[in-house]
């Protein structure tokens, strides 16, 4: 495996200096570092703030360092993230949703877009907007209409 | 995480950095993401949040994995076909979880489950071949909202009780649970009350009757159960009469759509020693075995 260093650049300035390995499970560091001549600083992730990018490159060294080749393994990694998530609050949940999604991390989308499923599993619509701040951008007339286009999934 | 919730409201500008992203600032592709991990009711549910949600629970993508891999054969059994092209994935999830006839007279149905997309299918005694059906001395058709079919058949009484039946279907890849819809005692409705009759039951406390499954690929299963309880004969005390009951017959292994499976199911008494009667047969249900755990 490669030792090479790459150094990542937060949209407030921070260095992450991290393997080649690590940083690659990004599709779009991957892009980043054949397609572009690196800023002396780094790579310049100018949408990913240090909060976050600390967390990114945290999940990034366990999945890299730690390719799963039995059962237990598996496990101990899935224990890994279910410790991960637990850790954060929303903000840094959804900043993360964004992060991954901007950086292409597969699996680190999965894993945030499942812990949202289960916290919104059980709850009404109500609830969730209430619960997460979501505005309600629906005039009265657009909202009936969903209602009716969905209904047949609960006759 | 009560404490990790209430963050977000009470402190929305946490730790001095700007006011961060709420899930309503989710892009589409972001939200059809979080939309794998959740049930059909419950997107439909939550199509309702704004704009972005209703977009993604429209997406073709999101609906694909709720649809079976062969749901393209299932739209197939639909006619006429035309009037089903173009449709976008969630239309046809939803077309498909209502009841789909696969046979011409409407005796086969299949149908989506809707929180699973597991494929379910029901026949109607009307598709069974019953021993003595059109002898008016031994069975009766009688229509019922009871049914999904409208109809059960109904055993006076007969000393050789058979009924058999095959489907021939492309199940999607899993393992199936097969069941008999039986009633013993007959039904009706007087003054708005459901009342049991259980003037004709009689018999089957004798000799347990035999339920059999076979499959074109050679899978067996038998069970035998008594349908009458010996040791309490009224209808308050003895749980297997006034009401319907499935009665598993076992369980069959799909491991893939082509070939299409057939399968063969029976139930019989044909111990002609002694007469039995008083028996309603709605359908033969063929279920996946996840869903029959979850009711």
């Amino acid at each position: 495996m490669s030792t090479k260093k790459i150094t990542l650049l937060s949209s407030d300035r921070e260095q992450f200096i991290v393997d080649e390995a690590v940083a690659i499970q990004s599709q779009t560091i991957k892009n980043l570092i054949e397609d572009t001549v690196p800023d002396e600083d780094g790579i310049p992730l100018p949408v990913v703030h240090s909060r976050i990018l600390a967390k990114v490159t945290e999940y990034l060294t366990k999945h890299a360092n730690y390719k799963p080749h039995n059962d237990a393994a598996k496990e101990e990694l899935k224990n890994w993230d279910v410790k991960f998530l637990g850790k954060l609050d929303n903000n840094t949940l959804f900043d993360l949703i964004l992060a991954a999604n901007y950086l292409d991390i597969k699996g680190l989308l999965d894993l945030t877009c499942q812990a949202v499923a289960d916290l919104m599993k059980g709850m009404s619509v109500e609830e969730v907007r209430k619960l997460f701040n979501i505005e309600n951008d629906f005039t009265p007339e657009e909202e009936e209409a969903v209602r009716k286009e969905n209904q047949w999934a609960f006759d | 995480m009560g404490a990790t919730l209430s963050n977000l409201t009470e402190n929305p500008n946490g730790a001095g950095a700007a006011a961060g992203p709420g899930l309503g600032d989710i892009p589409e592709s972001c939200v059809a993401c979080v939309f794998m991990n959740l049930t059909p009711p419950e997107i439909c549910n939550l199509a309702r949040l704004n704009r972005a949600f209703r977009g993604a629970a429209s997406s073709d993508s999101v609906w694909e994995a709720k649809l079976p891999p062969n749901y393209q054969h299932l739209l197939s059994l639909l006619s006429p076909l035309e009037r089903y092209e173009g449709l976008s994935k969630k239309a046809i999830f939803a077309v498909l979880s209502r009841s789909v006839p696969f046979d011409d007279e409407g005796n086969k149905v299949v149908w989506l489950d809707r929180v699973t997309g597991g494929v379910c299918m029901a026949v109607s005694a009307k598709a069974m071949v019953i021993t003595g059906i059109d002898d008016r001395r031994y069975w009766s058709w009688v229509p019922t909202e009871e049914s999904r079919f409208h109809v059960i058949a109904f055993l006076q009484q007969i000393w050789w009780f058979e009924v058999e039946g095959v489907v021939r279907f492309p199940f999607p890849a899993g393992v199936y649970t097969l069941l008999f819809r039986l009633h013993l005692g007959k039904f009706s409705r007087r003054l708005g009350r459901r009342v049991s009759n259980f003037e004709q039951t009689h018999g089957w406390e004798k000799k347990p009757v035999t339920f059999e499954l076979s499959t074109s690929d050679g899978q067996q299963a038998s069970c035998d159960y008594c349908l009458d309880d010996p040791d309490s004969d009224d209808g308050n005390t003895n749980h297997k009469r006034g009401c319907w009951i499935d009665y598993k017959v076992g369980e069959f292994v799909v491991s893939n759509s082509e070939p299409m499976t057939d399968v063969r199911f029976s139930m019989k008494q044909i111990d002609c020693t002694h007469s039995k009667g008083g028996l309603c047969v709605d359908a033969v249900y063929i279920i996946p075995r996840d869903l029959r755990k979850r009711r």
